[in-house]
């Protein structure tokens, strides 16, 4: 993690429009500001596991935003909050969760003799990244389970307002809409990106 | 626009305080008991249910109208946020299969009264003539039982009742719009300018979004929430379009009310009215004719679980017709990088679009075509298309905070209706105890090779409007079929006018029943064809 990610839009802070906001809207993204709630769906030893996932997903290890990403996919699957649908060849949504958890634990012990949440940083991210280059999966489709594990993490993180500040969305827009939509134009509580050229491929290359 | 009014008054039976229900008309509204029996009950009020309601209740019918989720108030159910719109969704149970499954739920499944429309992006083209015989000019798809002249009046009459936004469209039957077209934000001019520069023709709109004012309906405000329900009442949905009138007119909506299943009288064969659950309990509701305009899914689900001695394989299911020839568009999004900031969330995410690859070409290996559309991704779904490049942790996060300088394009590509890919009962069971539906999924040939044609043209804009990076996601868009119109009854389950072949009482008013999809988002094509069957039920056609 290189750090960049956060800065990119000084003084930014989507949570400083608020009044702006209806009160439907603003009531429930202030409430992902607060305490979590508590855990009801993950058993201890899979939330810990959970929160070690989700903070590799969303590169919270390195760099934390104070995103509760666990509790937000724990309140989810509690509530059975789903997708929508499931794919043939793997469980609903929270069996799942659970399994896959398990499965991580087990890899973790054949490699490091620990439990997922207990390994290295590093060895949890080539845990984690042995998944994504699989087609199998402890007898699971792998792309079935990343896609589950994905779309779970993104949702969470990218609800949050200080998600939003990072990247230099303003976030809800009603009844305030906007006036100066075209390339290169602000609005006056939007912030320019300080580094634009700092294109995330161009870096790589 | 004064002809608009006389003959659906919708947008005028709206408040203009601010507010965006007409709280008395709902209060007021007409209820019929379960025993009467009412000329007709209409199973789901979205695109298609809506406007039978609508049209009907304008006839003097005795119509009520059942819908499995909630009779909405933009005001206090709809916020300006991804995560907390996630019950405009249907998301009970379902199980995908084949191939190439689609995913459900926020992509293509509505819940509530107004239905998909409710988070439809909010583009409405017509389909061409060419979609209502693509067997018998390239021997794929199938023909319509009726042709574009049918229903070019009823997408005359739908696009002043939305009422639609656009330039003068040159493609299939070249029409104009009733409201000129909105300004562009950064997304559009990104498109607008790639496509100048590869002298791709392509047009701003047509979009369902006032632009000015119409009735108590205000101007858009231009808030890019529009797939999260529109809480200006600017983008059109059956809510605001059609509920209103209907409601003024006597006909009764029926919000919560989960129709279970469809009952046919086993001596005369005719259908009885519907079975459905409210507050908990079964209740019937009698009438004369049934309309059903669930969608693609679980239109075909209600008919397989009304399966009775009559219909031992599932209700109008005699010839292995039902859940069959159920299309999605494959919709691959292209995304490009630029220096300057594009900020594609200041706009409506529909804006301009070009349907130049609409037609077969014939130098081409592949039948049939694409269009291609500016999408606006949000943070969550615009999260999903980076992940789909295999980023996660940091990488994730660093290309996220890059939002702003992305422009994003989609394609429509027309996948071909093919007799496999079909929506069957799972052995799963919903919370009411009803196999949920199993929607099986595969790709032809040609399918891929269209969205391979339509990823190169879509990177090409990108770069010619100056892009230095390019990054796809392959999605699917949009359903119809499964319970499609034919000529006769081995070939489909309803004909030209939506009546069912087996069940002379019973119709079918949704996408389920369009044989071919086109490139054309599908919303004005279902309410033309539900509009085209209430003149047929009404003898005013």
């Amino acid at each position: 993690m290189t750090g960049r990610a956060t800065g990119r839009f000084p003084g930014f802070d989507v949570l400083g429009q608020r009044r702006h906001w209806d009160e439907v809207t603003a009531d429930l993204v202030t409430s992902r500001t607060g305490p979590p709630p508590r855990p009801r769906f993950f058993t201890d030893a899979e939330r810990v596991s959970a929160a070690a996932l989700l903070n590799q997903l969303t590169g919270q290890c390195d760099e934390p935003l104070g995103v509760p990403v666990m509790e937000m996919v724990d309140a989810r699957l509690a509530a059975g909050e789903t997708d929508g649908w499931r794919y043939a060849d793997l469980p609903e949504d929270g069996q799942a969760w659970r399994d896959t958890l398990g499965y991580l634990d087990m890899d973790a012990q054949a490699r490091c003799g620990t439990g997922f949440a207990d390994a290295k940083e590093r060895d949890q991210a080539a845990i984690i990244q042995a998944v994504q280059d699989s087609r199998e999966w402890h007898g699971m489709p792998a792309p079935r389970v990343w896609s589950l594990w994905t779309r779970y993490a993104c949702t969470a993180l990218y609800s949050h307002p200080y998600a939003w500040s990072e990247m230099g969305f303003p976030g809800p827009a009603y009844p305030r809409g906007y006036k100066n939509a075209g390339v290169g134009k602000l609005e006056p509580f939007e912030v320019r990106d300080a580094r634009p050229a700092e294109d995330p491929v161009g870096d790589d290359a | 626009m004064a002809g608009v009014r006389d003959r659906n008054e919708s947008a005028w039976l709206l408040p203009n305080d601010g507010s965006r229900t007409n709280h008395g008309l709902r209060r007021d509204m007409r209820r019929f008991a379960d025993t009467d029996e009412i000329d007709m009950v209409i199973v789901g009020c979205g695109a298609g249910g809506s406007v039978l309601a609508q049209r009907l209740a304008r006839a003097g019918w005795r119509v009520a109208a059942l819908d499995a989720g909630p009779f909405w108030d933009p005001d206090t159910d709809w916020v300006s946020d991804e995560a907390g719109s996630h019950h405009l969704y249907w998301t009970e149970p379902r199980v995908i299969a084949g191939s190439d499954p689609v995913p459900m739920g926020s992509n293509n499944s509505g819940r509530g009264v107004g239905g998909s429309m409710v988070h439809y992006a909010g583009y409405t083209p017509r389909f061409h003539p060419s979609d209502f015989t693509t067997y018998s000019a390239d021997g794929v798809g199938a023909d319509w039982p009726l042709d574009y002249a049918d229903l070019r009046p009823y997408y005359a009459a739908i696009e002043q009742e939305l009422p639609v936004a656009g330039e003068h469209w040159p493609w299939g039957d070249p029409h104009g719009y009733p409201y000129r077209p909105h300004p562009v934000g950064g997304n559009g001019e990104v498109f607008l300018r790639g496509a100048r520069k590869r002298g791709i023709t392509a047009k701003v709109g047509p979009v369902a979004i006032v632009n000015g004012r119409f009735g108590n309906r205000p101007h858009c405000i231009y808030r890019g929430f529009c797939l999260q329900g529109c809480k200006v009442n600017a983008k059109a949905s059956p809510l605001v379009t059609h509920v209103p009138d209907a409601l003024a007119r006597g006909a009764e909506i029926r919000a919560d009310a989960m129709v279970t299943q469809v009952a046919i009288d086993r001596h005369t064969g005719l259908a009885l009215g519907v079975h459905y659950m409210r507050d908990g309990r079964e209740r019937f509701q009698r009438a004369r004719m049934v309309a059903v305009a669930g969608y693609s899914i679980e239109t075909p689900r209600l008919l397989l679980n009304s399966a009775s001695s009559r219909f031992p394989d599932g209700l109008c299911n005699d010839f292995d017709q039902v859940g069959r020839y159920l299309m999605v568009q494959g919709a691959p999004q292209t995304a490009g990088r630029f220096d300057a900031e594009v900020r594609m969330y200041k706009a409506p995410p529909p804006e301009v679009s070009s349907e130049e690859f609409y037609e077969t070409d014939p130098a081409k290996d592949y039948k049939r075509g694409f269009a291609i559309q500016t999408v606006s991704p949000l943070p969550i779904t615009w999260a999903e298309h980076v992940a789909a490049q295999g980023h996660w942790g940091g990488a994730l996060r660093e290309y996220m905070s890059d939002y702003v300088h992305w422009s994003c394009l989609g394609a429509l590509c027309e996948f071909l209706a093919l007799p496999e890919n079909r929506v069957t009962l799972a052995e799963e069971k919903d919370s009411h105890g009803l196999p949920v539906a199993r929607f099986a999924y595969s790709q032809c040939d040609n399918d891929q090779a269209l969205v391979e044609a339509a990823q190169a043209v879509m990177e090409d804009i990108l770069h010619a409007a100056g892009a230095d990076e390019v990054i796809t996601i392959k999605r699917y868009a949009h359903l119809v079929g499964g319970a499609r119109m034919a000529a006769d009854e081995q070939h489909g389950v309803v004909d030209r006018d939506c009546r069912s072949f087996a069940v002379p009482n019973l119709y079918i008013t949704d996408g389920s029943v369009l044989p071919t999809q086109g490139s054309a988002n599908p919303a004005l094509t279902i309410m033309a064809v539900a509009a085209r069957a209430a003149d047929h039920l009404t003898g005013t056609d």
